[in-house]
């Protein structure tokens, strides 16, 4: 018996498993929005917070966790890095001399703060794309694509399953480095994050090959998916406009603006506490009545 | 030229060939030579034929050929014609010829694109546009046909290597194509379902006339239902023929595809070889020998286990494993106890989901145990499933290197330039660098960590790739490591072990040397055990003897 990737999809009763995916996509799309425009710190941990707790909503506890897990450390690292290779900024909070290749290090509360918000950014996305991989059928992402992408089985693969894939590799993968010698040469971040990706998209080729051999370009003119709706549809569609429609609005108005440089300058005004606050509270939207126990095993 | 056998099968036929191929060259794009080369190759509606041949000589791409995957997926150069049912595999890509052949290739977990089994089997359905009471009686009946009707509502992901394939057989037939390409469709199979799947190929060639193209190592396993054998060496084929003709060729010119029993017979002067454990026993019959003694010995039992080891390799008490698969928490492992103690070559075993890989992952300290504890006092050294998941650079240089490195390369016994790149090598090679690595600095001088363990590493595997990691097994217990091999193969398992461990729905049901066990029981036998049906005959060499020396007292034993 296989221990199941934490981000593999699971059949359950919840919300986001149910809906169709038009709405479920508008909604969570939302989010990723907003988490790739928005500079506002306050913002984008409010986006991030929303989507954990969408996904939890959904008992997609492992999926949040470990992206949350993955996303974080990837935020580390790049407040870090942007701090040791960003000399910009006025505030300086340590000079650390002259180092080899990368010359005058010296470390900037602004870039601290500019890493911050790619950090930031990086750890929304990973929360909403492990709530969608766990939450969302690829069955369904299947049946939308052959709608659009009749012919390609490759394009199809690659949209309905290579977040799946990637994600039993990854499990697969991270048990292999755990059990090197330790006279291994460690398994670097990218290295692993450069195979996991060659992998995937290896398996994704030899994937679209079985899809084809199904008769996926073959498809003939009464090959139909029938719609299921859901009732929680509506609810995904209100809520997905709305947030779409403040993150699109916040960018145009620019608000709650957060500037690094020269100098770190942030006034969070009424409006980017709202969206905040918008943001995090809709993650409720996927919670059905009674809590999270009526999400459980279909 | 092949040497060609005359054969009833190739008459059976009626009307169109559900397979010609006529003078078939192919070169993968950027390969420098012929993968395949001026095959020809005609199979009759309603035939059974088995591909034999060693790893590499072509049979994978021969059938991914036949279902139009080559050219159109592989891309390449091609020469000459593949013809399914009448369409032209140059002109019709696998999409346009999925309702005339099913393929089932290798790795199962590639072959399914669905969440659900139900889908899953659904989809073909879908795609040819067949109404849905059509398609729910096609489901029901392949479900039916398979024996997996309870796997329907099952998450594929939930699906064990032995489920998944079976499930994948059942996609291939769900739309009854009259012709049906596997490739090792038994090679993560335990020997059960292997056998099953086997006669449930030939129930359903008989029943529903579909022809069976099958490219198969383990080839006793197959043979018996085999209407003809097409061997291939080095991308042609070398022989067409009748199962006992193929015996015959296979045993002058290359003794590693002949069976077991035949090899046996071949060592013994017995003539004519036999093609399944029935004909090799009413031969047997023939000649005054009786098979079976009919006092059979006990298959082991898990007493062996209990003792006390002082400085085991391997300590087990009270092992219970559980894990959540996504349809809540099963126990996987039962109240395991055992020890393996240095030096021991040890194979475990089990029917698909008995709980062997996990229990592996447990004394390596990936699953945390729910009760009871194991152990490895001495250090262990795991080589999961798939080696090329601890090969994660461009380089051999850049995964091994300095004196760690060129020590577990020199334990392994593998001799490669640090320029290599692990991809470009064999799968063998590939094997032995992924356990060098996880070997690497887990030794203290030339001394190995007290467990090697290996799961399922004969995959794929023809018997001189087996027989070369026979010889590091015992190379690994030599220089004092015991060594433990999760596998479904018991010749492999008869070639390397000295002692079997057999696990059946995550409790330990057998434990005993390897004579005992692979010869007490019926599937979990080997071909020799299973024609002689003698306590602890279970390897060729044995069986030869055996029956040479009551060919000379002339006894029936």
């Amino acid at each position: 018996m296989k221990k199941l990737s934490p981000l593999a999809y699971v059949p359950r009763r919840g919300t986001l498993q149910t809906a169709s995916l038009g709405p479920v996509a508008l909604f969570l799309g939302a989010y990723l929005v907003v988490c790739f425009l928005s500079s506002d710190p306050m913002v984008l941990l409010a986006a991030t917070a929303g989507a954990a707790i969408a996904g939890y909503g959904c008992l997609a506890d492992r999926a949040v966790k470990f992206s949350f897990k993955l996303g974080a450390l990837l935020a580390i690292s790049m407040i870090v890095i942007n701090a040791l290779v960003t000399s910009r900024g006025a505030t300086v909070l340590a000079r650390l001399g002259e180092w080899p290749i990368m010359g005058r290090v010296d470390i900037t509360a602004e870039a601290i703060a500019a890493g911050a918000v790619i950090g930031f950014r990086a750890m929304g996305t990973m929360v909403v794309i492990g709530v969608y991989s766990a939450c969302v059928d690829p069955d369904r992402i299947l049946r939308a694509v052959h709608g659009v992408a009749r012919r390609s089985a490759l394009t199809a693969t690659l949209i309905s399953r290579l977040v799946p894939l990637a994600a039993s590799d990854q499990a697969r993968l991270s048990e292999a480095a755990e059990l090197r010698g330790p006279g291994a040469n460690p398994v670097g971040r990218v290295a692993m994050a450069h195979r996991l990706l060659s992998g995937s998209l290896d398996r994704a080729v030899d994937v679209a090959a079985t899809l084809e051999l199904r008769g996926y370009g073959q498809s003939t003119r009464g090959t139909r998916f029938a719609k299921v709706p859901s009732r929680f549809d509506s609810r995904f569609w209100v809520a997905g406009t709305v947030l779409m429609a403040a993150a699109v609005l916040s960018l145009v108005l620019k608000v709650g603006e957060f500037v690094q440089y020269p100098e770190i300058r942030y006034s969070p005004d009424v409006f980017s506490i709202s969206l905040a606050l918008m943001f995090a509270l809709a993650g409720f939207t996927t919670w059905r009545h009674g809590g999270r126990r009526h999400a459980g095993n279909r | 030229m092949p040497e060609i056998a005359e054969t009833g099968a190739v008459e059976r036929g009626i009307g169109r060939p559900a397979l010609e191929i006529d003078s078939l060259t192919y070169r993968y794009a950027g390969a420098p030579e012929p993968v395949l080369r001026d095959v020809s190759l005609r199979v009759e509606a309603g035939e059974f034929i088995v591909l034999a041949g060693r790893s590499g000589t072509g049979k994978t791409s021969l059938l991914r050929a036949a279902c139009g995957l080559i050219p159109h997926f592989h891309g390449g150069e091609i020469a000459g014609s593949a013809i399914v049912a009448g369409r032209d595999t140059r002109e019709s890509g696998p999409g346009q010829l999925a309702d005339v052949v099913g393929y089932v290739a290798q790795d199962p977990e590639t072959q399914i694109v669905s969440t659900t089994v139900a889908a899953e089997l659904d989809l073909p359905l879908r795609f040819r546009g067949d109404h849905p009471a059509e398609r729910a009686r096609a489901v029901e009946e392949v479900a039916l046909a398979l024996n997996i009707p309870h796997l329907l509502p099952r998450t594929v992901s939930t699906l064990s290597g032995g489920e998944m394939q079976r499930v994948a057989l059942a996609v291939a037939l769900v739309t009854r194509p009259p012709l049906v390409l596997l490739d090792e469709p038994t090679s993560q199979l335990d020997p059960v379902a292997g056998d099953e799947l086997i006669w449930l190929l030939r129930r359903l060639n008989e029943e529903w006339g579909v022809a069976i193209l099958l490219a198969e190592h383990r080839i006793e396993r197959c043979l018996a239902a085999a209407d003809r054998v097409v061997a291939m060496e080095r991308g042609s084929i070398r022989f067409d023929g009748a199962p006992r003709e193929f015996l015959r060729y296979a045993t002058d010119r290359d003794p590693a595809l002949a069976t077991p029993a035949a090899r046996m017979f071949a060592c013994a002067g017995i003539e004519p070889l036999p093609v399944g454990v029935r004909d090799a026993r009413s031969t047997l019959g023939s000649l005054g020998i009786q098979a079976g003694s009919g006092s059979r010995a006990a298959a082991g039992t898990p007493e062996r286990s209990r003792r006390d080891a002082k400085a085991g390799a391997l300590v087990s008490k009270g092992l219970w494993v559980e894990l959540d698969p996504g349809e809540g928490p099963v126990d996987v492992l039962r109240g395991i106890d055992l020890e393996i103690e240095p030096g021991e070559r040890v194979a475990l075993m089990g029917r698909n989901g008995a709980g062997k890989s996990t229990f592996l992952k447990s004394a390596a300290g990936l699953i945390d145990p729910a009760k009871g504890r194991v152990n490895a006092p001495g250090g262990i050294a795991l080589l999961t499933q798939n080696p090329s998941d601890y090969l994660v650079r461009e380089r051999v240089g850049d995964e091994l290197s300095g004196p760690l490195g060129d020590a577990a390369l020199d334990a392994v016994g593998l001799q490669i330039s640090p320029e290599s790149d692990p991809r470009d090598i064999s799968g063998g090679e590939r094997q032995r660098l992924a356990l060098a690595i996880a070997l690497a600095g887990q030794m203290e001088g030339e001394a190995l960590p007290a467990l090697v363990a290996l799961d399922e590493p004969t995959r794929g595997m023809d018997r001189g790739l087996k027989d070369g990691l026979t010889k590091l097994s015992l190379d690994l217990s030599e220089r004092g490591a015991a060594v433990l091999i999760s596998t479904h193969d018991v010749e492999f398992a008869a070639t390397f072990a000295d002692r079997v461990v057999l696990l059946g729905d995550g409790e330990l049901i057998a434990d005993a040397d390897t004579d005992t066990v692979l010869s007490g029981g019926w599937y979990f036998a080997t071909e020799i055990a299973r024609v002689l049906d003698r306590p602890g005959l279970v390897r060729v060499e044995d069986g030869a003897r055996w029956l040479d020396e009551n060919l000379q007292s002339g006894s029936g034993a």
